[in-house]
Formats: structure tokens, sequence, C-alpha cells
């Protein structure tokens, strides 16, 4: 956040213990599943296999298979690697490199927070 | 659009407070198994206590709704079947108490924030006394098309989603679901057919910094628990039982802050919280009756043994409206004010369409009928240093 704020509230933190996609699926979400399924069934091509769906119990298998159905409806949502800019010291050497015409510095992609 | 929380449940608690919000008193009870009367108590949890889903189909809301008396004609509601309701799972008598738990308002300090600061919604209901497919319809459509369960239904109506008439009016409408781990749900058969009304939340983050929101946006939850790239984790922010409720705060906090600090955006934008329905849990507001949409649901799709015509609402949820044109403390009066609005998913589209395109008849008369939840708003802006900002 750039700008200052005057009336600023924190926001707690959730536990990582909350994490578990191991958690068996809810009603909802086999619903959602049964939806996507429906529309593999329509897309299906000669010589390719129905998924499963029956197999699906937990929420980390429902999401590989609604990652699978999403990326063929909408490949637009695909989440694009960012590129980080380097550290601010590596950005000198090579802004002095560069000055002195040694050439280019690798781009280096840091880890991505993803909560 | 959040998942399956009462108003009670998460905004009850307020009233002590602001005795406007029609909250809890404190004396608000159920009887269980035992025939013992159960108070409401401020003990919810964020997670681990409603690890049974409560039962939100359509005859599990009957039975909460009136009490276990069957339907026939002059039956009155009084809701005193959550508990009863809860038990018929297999939870114990002890943990079927955990239906009347609510959320003191310092635990939930995104959400009971918002609702204090912009507009609070005392009589927002979910469309239909049933589950999540068909009240999310609602908000869609303006209508479920007949429906009261979770089907998925094919659509051979001439109502079209608010997104589609949008576009084909030359305006600009978008869904964002949070990832493709999580996808969109419920309206799969428009991202099958119309991908191009739909982006990712990440893409909806950075539609606000580029300024360059659609007029309508929908934003979705996440919906499961799942592996982030780069090795993360990815945690359920829909608050759907027994998601973490917290992350779902988060959530909200964060969609808020992604508009209140774009300055442009956030002196044009009005964002609605909402829930699609309230997921079994106790509240202690009888929904009122409705426009029917001429719709009716069979008795051996409603469970109960009658039909359901849609002319009754389901349970209360929280709804609050944000902008920096609403005085602070707006609370927006229900069922308990004779001059009381009653709100429910149909006013979404309905909203929507009367403020963008107008005159358009290709919907349920239901819908068109729906009260403007953009009322609240006013014509003088709060200066920028009376408005919060979250820290998440």
């Amino acid at each position: 956040m750039e700008k200052k704020y005057k009336l600023v509230a924190k926001v707690p933190k959730t536990p990582k213990s909350a994490y578990d996609h191991g958690r068996f699926i809810s009603s909802l979400i086999e619903h959602q599943i049964k939806h996507f399924h429906e529309i593999e069934k329509l897309l299906l091509k000669p010589g390719q296999e129905l998924t499963d769906i029956t197999k699906i119990k937990t929420e980390l298998q429902a999401s590989e298979y609604l990652k699978k159905m999403t990326a063929l409806l909408h490949p637009q949502g695909a989440e694009k690697p960012r590129r980080v800019a380097p550290p601010r010291k590596t950005r000198k050497r090579a802004k002095a490199a560069k000055s002195k015409g040694k050439g280019k510095t690798k781009s280096r992609r840091g880890k991505r927070k993803s909560r | 659009m959040m998942e399956n929380r009462s108003f009670d449940h998460m905004l009850g608690g307020l009233m002590k407070k602001y005795p406007k919000i029609n909250g809890l008193t404190g004396n608000e009870s159920n009887p269980d198994m035992n025939g013992t009367m159960v108070p409401v108590q401020p003990n919810a949890k964020f997670q681990g206590q409603l690890d049974h889903d409560p039962d939100h189909h359509f005859p599990g809301v009957d039975l909460q709704i009136f009490g276990g008396t069957p339907p026939r004609p002059g039956r009155v509601a009084n809701m005193q079947g959550f508990i009863k309701s809860y038990a018929t799972q297999g939870t114990g008598i002890n943990a079927s108490h955990a239906i009347m738990s609510y959320f003191p308002p310092e635990r939930l300090p995104v959400l009971t924030r918002l609702a204090t600061e912009y507009a609070v919604f005392n009589g927002w209901f979910s469309s239909i006394p049933g589950p999540t497919i068909c009240n999310r319809a609602f908000a869609h459509y303006g209508t479920s098309f007949g429906n009261v369960d979770m089907n998925l239904f094919y659509i051979q109506d001439p109502i079209q989603s608010i997104y589609e008439r949008m576009v084909q009016a030359g305006h600009t409408a978008k869904i964002y679901y949070y990832d493709q781990q999580s996808s969109t749900m419920e309206i799969v058969n428009l991202l099958k057919n119309q991908p191009r009304i739909f982006g990712s939340y990440s893409q909806f983050i950075g539609d606000c910094k580029g300024n360059t929101l659609p007029e309508y946006s929908f934003i979705e939850p996440c919906y499961n628990d799942h592996p982030g790239p780069g090795g993360g984790q990815i945690l359920a922010s829909d608050q759907h039982p027994d998601h973490n409720v917290q992350e779902g705060e988060r959530f909200i906090a964060n969609t808020y802050n992604a508009i209140r600090t774009k300055q442009e955006l956030w002196e044009t934008t009005a964002m609605l919280v909402v829930y699609d329905e309230h997921g079994g849990i106790y509240d202690h507001v009888v929904p009122p009756a409705c426009e029917a949409d001429g719709k009716s649901a069979p008795a051996d799709k409603t469970g109960t043994a009658a039909p359901f015509n849609f002319d009754r609402l389901g349970v209360r949820v929280p709804a609050i409206l944000v902008s920096p044109y609403i005085p602070r403390g707006t609370v927006v009066p229900g069922t308990e004010d004779p001059n009381g609005r009653i709100f429910e998913h149909a006013c979404i589209p309905g909203t929507v369409t009367n403020f963008f395109l107008k005159n358009y008849d290709q919907r349920t008369s239901r819908e068109k009928n729906s009260n403007n939840f953009l009322a609240p708003l006013t014509d003088i802006l709060r200066p920028d240093d009376d408005c919060w900002v979250f820290d998440v």
C-alpha cells in the first residue's frame, strides 16, 4: 500500500492448520463436479475416456478435476507466471554492467506467495 | 457472493451496540431432541464446529422454518426446527446445539466493520428455502427456472443471465472465479458457451489496478483447499462449513481493498457482499412471502410431499452494501419495520438491469418488481479519511 491511510484495520491471519486438501468434498463440491462432468460428456471426442468422478473424494482431487475442465473451457483463466524484479543490488550491478557495455544480466523469478 | 451463513450467525451479535440492526437479544432459542430449550450462544468457531455440514436442502430447511409441522394450509413458520434438523444428521444432542451459535462482532472484524461503516440490510433473504445452486441461479438469472435443488438445469427459457444481457446491450460484465482449481459454481453452462465473460480473481485484482473493471462484476470465492503455484497453499475462502471463516474475512478484505485503494474506482463503485443461503444455521426472522415467479416445483422435487410455488423466501442472510456515498451506520429496515423493504437475490439482476438497461422485459415479473439495492446511496461523498482500509 503506497498511500498512507488514516483508518487502517488489521485483519488476523488464518492459521496454517486450517489447510486440509485431504478434506472430503461437501455436497456442494460434489454437485459442482457433476455439473462439469455433464459438460465433459458433451465435449468428449471419439477415443477419449470420460473421467470417473466417483473416484473424486477429496478437495485436492476435486481441484485437479476442476482445473482440467476449466483449463479446457477457459484457458484464459490460467495463472500467468509473474516476472519478479531482481533485487536492488542486482539492478545496480546490471545498470553498471550495461553502462560499461558488459551485456545483460539474467532476470530472476521469485517464489510466489499464494495465500 | 459467499456461502452458507445466516444473518444472525454472522451479524446478529451487533444488535447490542447497534439497536437498529435486527439481530439477537440473546433470548432466542430452539428445542433440542430432548425438548430442552437451547438459547443462542456467542460461541461460533472459525472451523471445526460445523464439520458435519448442516442440512440446507429443501426438506431440511422446511423443518428448520416450520419446526416439523408438515405442509398444510395455514401452517405458521416459527423458526423452531434448526436443532431438530441438525440432530437428524447424527450429530448427537450436544453437537446439535452448535447450530444456534453466533460470532461475537469482534471475531469478524471485516464483515462487522463493513456492516457498521456502510449499509447493512435487515431484510435480505435467500430466494428459495433450499440449497446453493437454485439460490445462486436467482443472482445470475433472477429465477431458478422452477428448480429447488442442486441439479444442473438446462435452460430452455428466453431469460438470459445478467451478464449476457449486459454484453448484448454493449455494456461490460464479468464473472471472476477464484482460480481454475476452484472454478465457477452453478453457471458451467455459461463457462462453456460464453467463456469471454469470465476471468480469474487475479485478473480481477489486475483489472482494479488498471482501472479496467467491467461495469458489472460478480466475484466468486475459492471453494476448496488446494496447492498454489510455487508450492503454496490456497485456502477455501467461501466460508462454507467447515471451511475457515477467517479466510473468508481475508478474501472480503482483499476485494474491498482492491476497490478502496484505487481512488477513481472507489468513487464510482458499489460493492455488495451477500451470502447465497443460510447453510442450515439459525436465524430468528421468519422469511416473508414474495411474488411468485410463475414456476412450480412438484412434490417429488421438494421432498416435502407438497409442491412449492416460489411464493415465499428462504432464510435471511448477511448483505452489506459498500460505497463512499453511504453514510456510516446505515441500516436498511426489513420485516421488523412496517416501512421496511425486502430483498432477495433476484434484486441483483433486477437492480443491475434497471440501472444499465432500463426497460428490459425478458425477465420474470418478480425480478422486475424487486427492490433496488442501491437505494442507500446518497449524493454526498464521504471524505477519504473517513473510510477504512484493511491491513491484510
